[in-house]
């Protein structure tokens, strides 16, 4: 318990430094933000809307630090005014409607190539010299130092373009009725593989290093000799001796394989102009939309935070230790 | 009569030198040769840098004037072809590769001179140190760092190659300074710096002298891990118009063939040159770091002298077999 309120503390902390730090950003920008902001929304504000978003900037009176508590009431209230770029939609609901593509993309992304990671980078560590354990590292380790820009672009080019075996655009075919029929899920599924192969093609890498160092450095230790002494099955020993203690550094590497993903994520968005936050973060910087922009970021941050409780929450399951202190 | 005797001097010497030379570099290749993976990796990086250091030798034409008809199809004259602007883009390539290779050099020295900083202080003093050190990692480890630097340089404008490079210099010291730290916790138990302890050195000497050297690996790692991951960053952030689109970079080479459409016109190499180039570039740092990683923990081998090892190992066990021992 100590240690889940520790943790717990911890990403608050952060939170709050992620607040903080969209609160100083419109400050450290050369010129008057809420000027540039406005010649972006030229006409499609009357002055009343200029006022909330100057009240969502903390540009209202009063000192620094007063401007500096509103903000973060408006953060924790989810009050985030207007956005411009889509005016008159809340930045809250724009948020709602294009946080579940991503969702859905980086999470079902993410737990396939550590999934794959973790079996591939077992398998390179437990029957090392093999042409298998010899090839596939530095092929994948190669593979994910591609930007992720530039994997999808590739892949775009190739399989979506020139052979067209998979839309170019959008999460699903605009021309159905979203809901839960087959033909939509099917529209669905389909605009999702390209996007989803380079996700997994970017991360992979990560998780199968990372399992098959820790792999290696556990056979070396004297369990598994004891337990190769008792004459257990090899698979018995790589499953339940080996991966066990070895998947530990893998929870770890979390925090820098999500942000990793995330990353490539944005760009994946783009280049397959799919209707996630990194799109809509790119739209909304490239129509000088701040409070949107701001928001995105904080939502991006809260989205890598959450997943860093889990991954913590996980640690918890697989290691007894922690459990008892 | 005096003209030889001082060829006769001379010679020697020279021989001496150059057999010293040659030494060395067959010491330098045999390093390389129970090491493909640094061998490929050092090997495409050595070329790239040689082409984008000797650029306007290898090619005629000025990266950034139109040379040319849009989107010429590669020839025998533009060798890699035109963009959708008539520029040349294997000159485009060489020129850009020397922005995008030196913004990767500086924000790797950034990094690695802040993490070395902050990790081996956090090593070796522990305690309250430790404590705020650790949790300055760990904050800044734990923020999405390529969301965090698109919205920065959207907010500062469009951002030159020397500014991403301080951007990215400054966000990617965590991941260096968190294995530095450790090594040093472990190397500061070690007799030899007990030794220099009681000797009375200075702190700084044994960070320095006793400590520092034995990190070389790790922080040699860690420079090339945030090149790498530098001109990956560039190269997005370029790509997203967050850059300054008149410089040429391969990031920018790829924000112009994207913006107008490249792909879409028929003009694909004016898209797939940079992206190819990078990706291979990235790729030979990966292959570096892997063999960097090789070095240090040789654990973590495979290949040749494994499967030589494996062998032996195999002879010894059918002898024992047979009983005829070892």
């Amino acid at each position: 318990m100590r240690y889940i309120s520790s943790r717990l503390m911890f990403y608050f902390v952060a939170f709050l430094i992620a607040i903080s730090f969209n609160f100083l950003l419109p400050r450290l920008m050369p010129g008057d933000p809420v000027d540039a902001l406005f010649a972006g929304a030229a006409g499609r504000m009357d002055p009343s809307q200029m006022d909330a978003v100057r009240a969502m900037y903390g540009f209202s009176e009063g000192t620094l630090i007063e401007q500096y508590f509103k903000y973060v009431k408006s953060v924790f209230t989810g009050d985030l005014g207007p956005s411009i770029l889509m005016y008159p939609t809340d930045v809250t609901t724009v948020l709602g409607f294009t946080f579940p593509w991503t969702l859905f993309l980086v999470g079902l992304g993410v737990v396939t190539a550590i999934g794959l990671g973790l079996v591939i980078g077992t398998i390179a560590a437990y029957r090392r010299g093999t042409w298998f354990a010899s090839l596939f590292p530095p092929i994948a380790a190669v593979v994910s130092s591609m930007p992720a820009v530039v994997t999808a672009l590739l892949l775009f080019y190739f399989f979506g373009l020139k052979l067209e075996w998979f839309p170019l655009s959008y999460a699903a075919d605009q021309s159905l009725e979203p809901g839960w029929t087959w033909p939509y899920i099917k529209s669905i599924a389909h605009h999702a593989v390209l996007p989803l192969i380079v996700i997994i093609m970017v991360s992979l890498a990560q998780w199968v290093m990372t399992m098959r160092n820790a792999m290696i450095n556990v056979l070396g230790e004297d369990i598994i000799t004891m337990a190769e002494a008792k004459g257990l099955s090899p698979a018995r020993i790589m499953l339940r001796y080996a991966s066990r203690n070895a998947v530990l550094p893998v929870v770890t590497s979390v925090a820098m394989g999500l942000g990793f993903a995330v990353a490539g994520q944005i760009f994946i968005e783009i280049v397959f102009n799919y209707p996630g936050v990194g799109n809509t973060l790119l739209k909304a910087i490239n129509a000088r939309d701040y409070p949107l922009v701001q928001a995105l970021l904080l939502l991006i941050v809260v989205f890598v935070l959450i997943g860093n409780f889990i991954a913590d929450l996980t640690y918890l399951w697989l290691d007894p230790r922690l459990r008892k202190s | 009569m005096s003209q030889i005797s001082l060829s006769a001097k001379t010679s020697p010497l020279r021989r001496l030198s150059f057999s010293r030379v040659g030494r060395r570099l067959a010491r330098f290749l045999s390093f390389f040769q129970g090491n493909p993976t640094g061998a490929i990796g050092g090997g495409i990086m050595a070329v790239v840098v040689v082409a984008c250091l000797t650029a306007p030798w290898l090619t005629e034409f000025e990266p950034n004037k139109r040379v040319a008809r849009p989107h010429v199809e590669p020839n025998a004259e533009h060798v890699l072809g035109t963009t959708r602007q008539g520029r040349d883009v294997y000159s485009q390539l060489l020129h850009g590769g020397r922005t995008s290779l030196a913004v990767a050099f500086i924000a790797g020295s950034i990094a690695t001179v802040i993490s070395i900083l902050v990790g081996i202080a956090a090593g070796y003093y522990g305690g309250r140190v430790d404590q705020w050190l650790n949790f300055a990692m760990n904050v800044v480890l734990v923020f999405p760092q390529l969301p965090l630097l698109i919205v920065l340089a959207a907010f500062l404008g469009q951002v030159g190659p020397t500014v991403i490079a301080l951007l990215i210099g400054i966000t990617s010291w965590p991941w260096g300074a968190r294995v530095i730290r450790s090594q040093t916790m472990a190397i500061r138990q070690k007799e030899f710096v007990l030794a220099a302890e009681c000797m009375g050195e200075s702190k700084l000497r044994i960070l320095l002298i006793e400590i520092l050297p034995n990190l070389t690996a790790i922080v040699a790692g860690s420079f090339v891990g945030v090149m790498m991951y530098a001109l990956i960053n560039e190269a997005g952030l370029e790509f997203l118009g967050l850059g300054d689109p008149t410089v040429v970079t391969w990031g920018t080479m790829l924000y112009w063939a994207q913006s107008s459409a490249a792909l879409y016109t028929g003009g694909w190499w004016e898209m797939i040159v940079p992206a190819v180039t990078i990706a291979i570039v990235g790729g030979a740092m990966a292959l570096i770091n892997m063999s960097i990683d090789q070095i240090s923990n040789p654990k973590l081998k495979t290949g040749p002298h494994l499967k030589r090892w494996r062998k032996l190992n195999k002879a010894i066990e059918a002898r024992r077999q047979s009983g005829g021992g070892l």
